[in-house]
């Protein structure tokens, strides 16, 4: 009766939150890095952001297995595993108040954060949220529909803890990286690659809040315009007619636009 | 120098006999409230004790009088209550039990410093091992993570085999706080990863079924910073090593190093500083390298 073999999952624990570990790392937060440093370029203005999405979207018919293989399903299995490791982990922060304890119940604290934020925000934003009322932020407008979408102060507060999480989790996972994998194995080590990873989640966080102030603050007319004109630009370039572009195509931004 | 000693010295003498003075009886008493358990298994309960205070005491005295004297603070006969201790020094690690909420040992916690934190010293046992009785717990579970391991030379003739392998005074150092190690079970308490198994022999069940069944759900189960830790000491002795790769097979099957996530209690708790989470990265890069070599050596 006890003779059962073992589950798949226990076979393969060790390899598997390994993956997690490395997951965490590559792809999930070198995706973060890139998405919070695109995102506060909009500090850098409307036309500075729009450039930046437009990079991103001249990807055209590749984005989506892109976005999938890379985000996704890596962001998916790293929570899964999480989700594993949260329900065997029994925390006793009341009885230890260490700060490396602290540390450890605030890295499952805010993950199980970032996942339910992740999901609104996707939803909120992506085009995969467009059925369920959602997907609001147009690549075409990039900063005008994604202040648009921020404006609500509930909306405001709400990601600030989301981005404030999910960069304590990234910088806080990057250090217990370090420890699983033994890059960092001696106290003295450990306190640098701690500074170290200090630094790393003070700069996202600084780039996370500045780019959601940013995207708050944008001139919604004044963005619309530079919109308007960089899309006439890019189908000039592209030999098509400027005159058809899709100015204000977004449901949104036709529905709130003036 | 020596008078600022003294006038130290004379002005908490000062300050005691002014607290003897005014509100207490002349006899202190202890006030302990411990959480009992009959057998295993069975319900837990509180019972409260009062024992007369003496200088220097330390919760062995406390326990040793409240058998002693096998009554409750309200007065009735009880069974006296069950501690395991032995060495009382420290070394052996039996004593392990949960002092004001925290895992430490018995013999090293004084009365005088714990009142300062708390007007009743509380008691109760380890909470990761099953209870056998009151403050005596079954740490089956340690003893048999080292066993995973293999954490041991694997020299087991008599044959004089000459000298063994020189180690030289820097990987000496290295190994030495490793070797401390007492297996009182106070990193395992203090482990988020780590939780309680307690198998319970079925009615039906043969001893030798009981005991396959238990040691197969200790094995799937998180070996603990100790064995980690005593892994990477056999693992840096020149004998030892020559197993090396048995225990890091060991370390990387299920209830292995990647178990461990990283709260550092253990380390924070060890009574015998050992440089545990130093011991579970070097295990991390161990098997990291053990991993790679696996995968494509193959």
């Amino acid at each position: 009766m006890s003779e059962s073999t073992p589950s798949f999952f226990a076979r393969n624990q060790f390899l598997i939150y390994r993956l997690f570990s490395l997951s965490g790392l590559l792809p999930v937060g070198a995706f973060l890095v890139v998405h919070l440093l695109t995102n506060a370029s909009i500090l850098g203005g409307a036309a500075s952001f729009q450039s930046r999405v437009d990079m991103i979207h001249s990807l055209g018919p590749l984005l989506v297995p892109i976005e999938w293989a890379f985000i996704f399903l890596p962001m998916l299995f790293h929570a899964t595993v999480g989700f594993v490791i949260i329900a065997n982990g029994m925390p006793n922060v009341g009885s230890y108040p260490y700060v490396g304890n602290v540390r450890y119940t605030l890295q499952r604290a805010t993950g199980m954060i970032a996942f339910a934020f992740i999901i609104w925000h996707v939803i909120q934003l992506h085009w995969l949220g467009a059925p369920l009322g959602g997907g609001k932020f147009d690549p075409h407008h990039a900063s005008s529909s994604a202040s648009l979408a921020l404006q609500s102060p509930l909306v405001a507060i709400l990601y600030a803890i989301g981005v404030l999480s999910t960069v304590f989790h990234f910088a806080n996972g990057l250090w217990t990286l370090g420890i699983t994998w033994g890059l960092w194995t001696s106290p003295a080590a450990m306190r640098r690659a701690n500074a170290v990873s200090v630094v790393v989640g003070l700069v996202l966080a600084a780039a996370g809040l500045g780019a959601l102030g940013g995207m708050r603050a944008v001139d919604i007319e004044q963005a619309r315009a530079t919109e308007k004109r960089m899309e006439e630009v890019k189908r000039l370039l592209e030999g098509q007619d400027p005159a058809a572009a899709p100015a204000a195509s977004h449901p949104i931004s036709q529905k709130r636009g003036t | 120098m020596i008078k600022a000693v003294d006038s130290h010295s004379t002005a908490a003498d000062a300050a005691l006999g002014a607290h003897g003075n005014g509100h207490e009886p002349a006899a202190r008493r202890i006030r302990v409230r411990i959480l009992r358990q009959d057998v295993s298994g069975g319900e837990s309960y509180w019972e409260r004790f009062e024992v007369p205070h003496e200088p220097n005491m330390n919760v062995i005295s406390v326990l040793q009088k409240i058998a002693a004297q096998a009554k409750s603070r309200d007065g009735r006969a009880v069974a006296p209550v069950a501690w395991d201790c032995c060495c009382l020094e420290e070394v052996c690690g039996s004593c392990t039990m949960l002092i004001n909420g925290r895992t430490r040992m018995a013999c090293s916690a004084l009365v005088d410093k714990l009142l300062d934190e708390e007007e009743e010293i509380e008691l109760k046992p380890m909470s990761k091992f099953p209870v056998v009785r009151d403050l005596v717990v079954d740490r089956r579970r340690l003893f048999r993570s080292l066993e995973r391991v293999e954490a041991w030379v694997p020299v087991d003739d008599s044959y004089d085999h000459g000298p063994g392998p020189r180690i030289s005074p820097e990987d000496q150092e290295d190994a030495y706080p490793l070797s401390t190690c007492i297996s009182c079970g106070c990193c395992l308490e203090a482990c988020p990863q780590f939780n309680k198994i307690e198998v319970v022999q079925r009615d039906d069940e043969t001893a030798e079924a009981f005991e396959k069944r238990r040691k197969a759900a200790f094995d799937a189960a998180f070996v603990g910073p100790h064995a980690i830790s005593q892994a990477m000491l056999f693992n840096s002795h020149p004998t030892g090593k020559m197993i090396a790769d048995e225990r890091l097979e060991a370390l990387t099957d299920a209830g292995g190093i990647q178990m461990c996530g990283n709260a550092q209690n253990c380390v924070a708790v060890c009574p015998k500083s050992i440089p545990l989470t130093r011991s579970i990265a070097r295990a991390g890069r161990a098997a990291t390298v053990w991993a790679i070599k696996k995968l494509f050596d193959r």
